[in-house]
């Protein structure tokens, strides 16, 4: 069902467009155009996410973070299993799809740690990825706040998802 | 940001002298390039999807589209300048439905409309908030890989999903209205 979508929807945009008409070569050229500005005003932005995130990949922080912290995520219903996705969602997506994988293969796609893991993947954003990307060319630096507070929110949907999980 | 930022590299240098001296170049230009790749992507689905949302707006589909949001969205935000709202309705839309290559151009060039006005710095915050605590209702990737590990049941996750994705964005609206001042 879900597949016909996006082809519907643009179906419906291009015939409106057209019934407006609006020069439907001109207009898409247009939009594309601004793509490369865009994406060359984010790139500094990524790479320091990037070259940060595999910093503390590889430096063995994130382990020793997440070792650290377990014992209190474990008090909050978080099993240990799945501390590092918790720390790593809200850095990097592809980082945390990696653990989902590796969690769906370790423990069985269907079990307990796997559904868990699938909620708190599925219902968390890449914080300081959207922070770094969407303030890119903005002039408002200071997200301090709207940060925490955003962390705080996620952190209280992945405690919410250890339990849901246990009674769904 | 910039915090954190001293942090992890002060930290993680210090470790890497000690353990492995050598990755530590390799691994930023690892991080480097990885974002190269990214940028990349982007490029292409920042294209068509912004082609096709340039369609949207000239036929004026778009600006209906928004004013049947409006009032929603002035409830949520404070008044909103026109062309700001058109830009954040196509965004929070394209976030629920989960079109991610979508939601990003449209997040950027809310901010950059917001920031054009005076006292919108709530707005920017709580729009922000929205888009960092996740709304999307059908975790599509997550839905597409449990099928992939063949999966018994893969669309058992998703009311779960629903609830704590929707718990997630309400404590973080909360937040804001609490400790984020509205100036207008």
């Amino acid at each position: 069902m879900s597949k016909y979508f996006i082809p519907v929807l643009f179906l419906v945009i291009f015939v409106f467009a057209i019934i407006k008409k609006v020069k439907p070569y001109d207009a898409f050229t247009l939009g594309a155009k601004s793509a490369i500005p865009f994406a060359v005003s984010i790139f500094p932005y990524l790479a320091s996410i990037f070259v940060l995130t595999e910093l503390f990949e590889v430096s063995g922080l994130s382990t020793a973070l997440s070792n650290f912290l377990a014992p209190f995520f474990k008090v909050l219903g978080i099993p240990t299993e799945l501390t590092k996705l918790v720390l790593i969602k809200p850095f990097s997506g592809n980082g945390a799809l990696a653990i989902l994988t590796e969690i769906y293969s370790t423990y069985g796609v269907d079990s307990y740690l796997s559904r868990c893991a699938s909620v708190i993947y599925g219902s968390s954003e890449t914080v300081f990825y959207v922070a770094a990307v969407y303030f890119a060319g903005a002039k408002t630096k200071n997200l301090t706040a709207p940060i925490i507070i955003s962390l705080i929110a996620s952190f209280f949907s992945c405690v919410f998802a250890c339990f849901i999980c246990l009674i769904m | 940001m910039n915090v954190i930022f001293a942090l992890v590299l002060i930290l993680s240098t210090v470790v890497l002298i000690f353990v492995s001296p050598d990755s530590l170049l390799s691994a930023m230009l690892n991080g480097g390039n990885k974002a190269l790749n990214l940028t990349v992507k982007m490029v292409v689905i920042y294209a068509v999807w912004l082609g096709v949302f340039e369609m949207l707006s000239q036929s004026g589909l778009a600006k209906k589209f928004a004013s049947i949001l409006k009032p929603v969205n002035n409830r949520l935000f404070g008044q909103l300048p026109e062309q700001a709202n058109n830009y954040m309705s196509l965004n929070i839309s394209a976030n629920i439905l989960g079109m991610s290559g979508a939601t990003t151009p449209m997040g950027i060039k809310s901010i950059q409309e917001l920031e054009k006005h005076p006292n919108t710095e709530y707005a920017i915050a709580m729009f922000f908030v929205i888009n960092a605590t996740s709304v999307q209702i059908i975790p599509s990737s997550v839905l597409a890989l449990r099928t992939a590990m063949n999966s018994l049941s893969p669309s058992d996750v998703i009311l779960p999903t629903i609830l704590s994705t929707l718990l997630s964005t309400v404590i973080g609206v909360l937040l804001v209205k609490i400790f984020i001042k509205k100036k207008c």
